[in-house]
């Protein structure tokens, strides 16, 4: 009989954010504990207090340099529900497609650079073959997708918010700048080229999985409540109603962001400076739910768009509805990818994507609280401010999309880990050889 | 870990033996040439009695200090800083003395949110003529920081 | 032969990573070059393989971020241990960033706000199980351990990158420039006479005309001209992200130095116009001024327990 045992992965690699592993194991081989350690975090909730609330946009996606984008929109929105601005249409339709841009450049980066290694090297390779810059030099033509792909969301990121990371161009009532029409150009000429390798990279996704099927079917199957945001039952990413999705498949809530409160609970672990978010009526840690793209694509009834759809029917067919299967999430990440390139060619052919009406001029501040509230690649973004009556900061509550994810997280690296350690579910799955040597 | 009680405590000691050691507040004083400098040499002149506390840097004109002169001070470890320059409408520049007024006025704000008593920054009016204003400046500037007690920089540089 | 590089976060955004990952193609150019031995963000290597790595055995170091956490101190230290050129990237790195506006409250109230006192937090404590516990005050790297390169920023822009690693590859020197954002920015300058500070959800800022003249404070007569005036070509004031050029010893000292000459306003206007000259005179370099560091350490002059505002 061997010693209890602590098994600790410091840090967890491939993953925005600072993380850590802790595997406790018994005496008697038995997976006592799991704890997913995220050991930093930075104060931003006190921070923000007492700065001029138009600032806050600029302050608060310093969060996370990977999807600053969500972090600014939502803060502008706050600050403009607060101040009871509404902005011009056409702003919006320009902040949808930064957004998009943003979604797609973040799912390329976390698909290609984060994920993929895992596939194309193998779980078992060398980590100095199983990493995206082994990719890029072993199979050029993936390489290349996943540069193309990026490139178009940052370069379109970049030539909305003036910064392709750290964007500054929201501001409350609308755009510090319009749209270009020399941009716009730029960007539709390639626009056929995009959907191209959008589609590719679709079909990359599913030979991976397919590839994968025994893993994706059998570790990480964990059931969980599911939280994202739509728009008559269609997945949206830049303003809708949330919806919650029981394990069974039940919507269970489906309600405006500025009821977040009576829906979202935070759990605070012993062991992780990042919150557990969970579903506040089901009580922690019944009511532990999951974001992200699987998330989104359980709770939405259908994609906006066309191609989206095909590709959400059909992981559908094979996995169902709700799906649990923690690996889908790839899958739903190129689903989503599709749908952020189609949302692009669509607003990029809006004659209004143009146009100059994009900021109002007569934006007063006054005391009050709002909320903003997006879909980051993560999950559901809500930030609350209370400011007061010159506009300047004087509370904050954040929900941060990653820790929507934490507890869910932990969850399944419980069940990966007692698969692993109890049943050595790893050593019967049949695996694909790797594609890179 | 420190606690806030442990260093707040710790804080309060450090000046209490300051002070039980007979705290003498360190003061810079910037001095523009045209007034504040002559009446500084007035009143020395005039044999005004004045505290020993204070160094006096000569400036051409109080608009020739950068804010920065009076951060670094504070960060050397100078316990106050005093500012005295012309009389507004005074200045041998026609508005340094204005401009270094604005600068004060944002200074202030700034050392406050930070957490440092804007009372550690002085700015005073004394003309060449005035030893006697210059004098009684200073000495008010020495009670202010003797109640102040020592800079928070005090035994850490 | 290809140098051996090491990239560590310490508490920070990863944005610095997404400005390198913003090269794209170009990434091409350079990776041949590069040995990658510790990037946790891309490499699967660990915290122990970095440690047993033999001291000075990196050709170049690249830490990110600053620090909040006692680890990040630790891997601070480690990373100069094992690096022969060490480089701060981007503005944490070089001036404690953003999160060094946390410094005008001590620790204790920021646990607090984040853990304790929370809008929906249903149950409350600190974490203290298996994580690294925090340091009191943000203090910049540079002022912790020995720096080679200093490359502000934040983020430095993806050019700013490939233009260090290109010369620190092929052994050039890297020299920040001393000038301006003003420099690089296109906009009209007149002499500059300010009644009035706008905010900006207030009007429409002309696109021709410096936003400064306009009664924006855009903040590149004190910004290092590094970043391609970035912001003011977006129709929006600089916020001094990229911290002040290399013969300025203080941010903020500068601006209010520049604003007492161009405000033409009375005192009590003029402290109305910025009731929060920490965040707006020093976005990411606060840990870095004067001001801070005879504030921290010690909580000024007002203890611990209150609060500053």
């Amino acid at each position: 009989m061997s010693d209890e045992r602590v098994i600790r992965i410091e840090p967890v690699t491939r993953l925005e954010g600072h993380g850590a592993l802790t595997i406790r194991l018994g005496k008697d081989g038995k997976v006592k504990d799991v704890q997913f350690n995220v050991t930093s975090t930075r104060f931003f909730e006190k921070f923000l207090e007492g700065r001029f609330a138009e600032e806050v946009p600029r302050i608060a996606e310093r969060i996370c340099g990977i999807c600053p984008v969500p972090h600014h929109l939502a803060s502008v929105k706050a600050v403009e529900a607060a101040w009871g601005v509404t902005p011009p249409d056409a702003a919006v339709k320009v902040r949808r497609l930064l957004i998009n841009a943003k979604q797609l450049s973040s799912h390329g980066l976390h698909f290609f650079a984060l994920a993929a290694p895992d596939f194309l090297a193998g779980p078992f390779a060398d980590p100095a073959k199983r990493n995206v810059v082994q990719i890029i030099k072993s199979l050029p033509d993936v390489g290349k997708l996943a540069l193309q792909m990026m490139e178009y969301g940052q370069s379109l990121v970049g030539a909305i918010g003036g910064k392709a990371v750290h964007p500054v161009t929201a501001v409350p009532g609308g755009l510090s700048q319009p749209f270009s029409e020399d941009s716009r150009d730029r960007f539709l000429e390639q626009v056929e080229g995009l959907k191209q390798w959008v589609i590719q990279t679709l079909d990359l996704g599913k030979r991976v999985i397919e590839d994968y099927w025994d893993a994706v079917t059998k570790l990480a199957v964990v059931p969980t409540y599911y939280v994202g945001t739509h728009d008559k039952g269609a997945l949206e990413i830049y303003d809708g109603k949330i919806r919650v999705m029981s394990p069974e498949g039940k919507i269970v809530a489906d309600f405006r962001p500025k009821e977040y409160r009576k829906y979202v609970g935070e759990y605070v672990p012993d062991h992780s400076y990042a919150t557990h978010v969970y579903y506040g009526p089901a009580g922690y840690p019944d009511g532990v739910w999951r974001a992200n793209t699987l998330a989104r694509c359980n709770i939405a009834d259908r994609m906006k768009t066309p191609l989206a759809q095909e590709a959400l029917e059909e992981m559908r067919s094979r996995l169902g509805r709700p799906i649990h299967a923690t690996f889908a999430y790839h899958w739903a990440r190129v689903i989503e990818m599709v749908q952020a390139v189609e949302e692009i060619e669509h607003l990029l052919n809006d004659p209004d994507i143009v146009s100059t009406d994009i900021k109002l001029s007569d934006v007063e501040p006054r005391k009050g609280n709002g909320i903003g509230c997006v879909e980051a690649p993560r999950g559901t973004l809500i930030h609350h401010y209370w400011t007061d009556d010159r506009g300047i900061v004087t509370k904050v509550n954040l929900i941060v999309a990653t820790n929507n994810n934490i507890a869910g997280i932990e969850k399944s690296l419980l069940k990966v880990a007692r698969q692993i350690f109890e049943e050595r579910t790893h050593e019967s799955l049949k695996l694909p050889e790797p594609m890179i040597e | 870990m420190t606690t806030a009680a442990q260093k707040s405590s710790a804080a309060t000691k450090r000046r209490g033996r300051a002070s039980a050691g007979g705290f003498e507040p360190r003061i810079v004083a910037f001095c523009c040439n045209w007034c504040s400098y002559a009446g500084a040499d007035l009143a020395g002149t005039s044999r005004m009695q004045m505290p020993p506390n204070v160094r006096i840097i000569r400036v051409n004109c109080t608009g020739r200090i950068d804010p920065a002169f009076i951060l670094e001070a504070l960060y050397m470890g100078a316990d106050g800083v005093l500012i005295s320059g012309c009389h507004p409408g005074d200045c041998h520049y026609t508005s340094g003395n204005l401009r270094m007024r604005s600068r004060y006025v944002l200074l202030r704000g700034l050392l406050e949110q930070a957490g440092i008593d804007p009372r550690r920054v002085h700015l005073q009016w004394a003309s060449a003529a005035e030893g006697d204003v210059f004098a009684e400046g200073v000495r008010m500037m020495v009670e202010r920081i003797r109640a102040l007690g020592p800079s928070p920089m005090r035994g850490r540089r | 032969m290809a140098k051996r590089v090491a990239f560590a976060q310490l508490s920070s955004c990863w944005g610095c990573d997404q400005a390198l990952v913003d090269l794209h193609f170009r990434l091409l150019d350079v990776l041949p070059d590069l040995e990658v031995v510790y990037w946790p963000a891309v490499v699967d290597y660990k915290l122990s393989d970095l440690k047993s790595l033999p001291d000075g055995s990196v050709h170049l170091g690249f830490v990110e971020g600053s620090c909040r956490t006692k680890e990040d101190v630790h891997i601070l230290e480690l990373m100069r241990e094992k690096s022969r050129l060490l480089v701060a990237w981007g503005s944490c790195s070089c001036y404690g960033g953003v999160q060094g506006l946390a410094n005008t409250w001590p620790l204790a109230q920021l646990v607090q706000r984040k853990f304790i006192k929370t809008e929906t937090v249903t149950d409350s404590r600190v974490p203290e199980e298996n994580v690294p516990g925090f340091v009191e005050y943000i203090i910049p790297n540079t002022d912790r351990v020995r720096f080679d390169i200093i490359l502000p920023g934040c983020p430095p822009t993806s050019d700013n990158v490939y233009d260090a690693v290109v010369a620190l590859l092929t052994g050039r020197p890297f020299d920040l420039p001393d000038t301006t954002v003003c420099d690089e920015c296109p906009r009209e300058r007149k002499e500059k006479r300010i009644k009035e500070f706008k905010r900006t959800y207030q009007g429409r800022p002309d696109p021709e005309k410096c936003l400064l003249d306009q009664g924006y404070l855009c903040l590149g007569f004190a910004t290092i001209g590094f970043c391609g005036a970035q912001c003011p070509k977006a129709n929006m004031p600089c916020k001094g992200c990229f911290g002040p050029p290399p013969s300025i010893r203080d941010h903020g000292a500068k601006i209010i130095s520049a604003l007492g000459a161009i405000a033409d306003m009375s005192p009590e206007e003029l402290e109305n116009a910025f009731p929060d000259p920490v965040g707006s005179f020093y976005f990411t370099d606060y840990a870095a001024s004067y001001i801070a560091k005879v504030s921290a350490g010690n909580s000024g002059d007002k203890g611990d327990g209150e609060d500053r505002r």
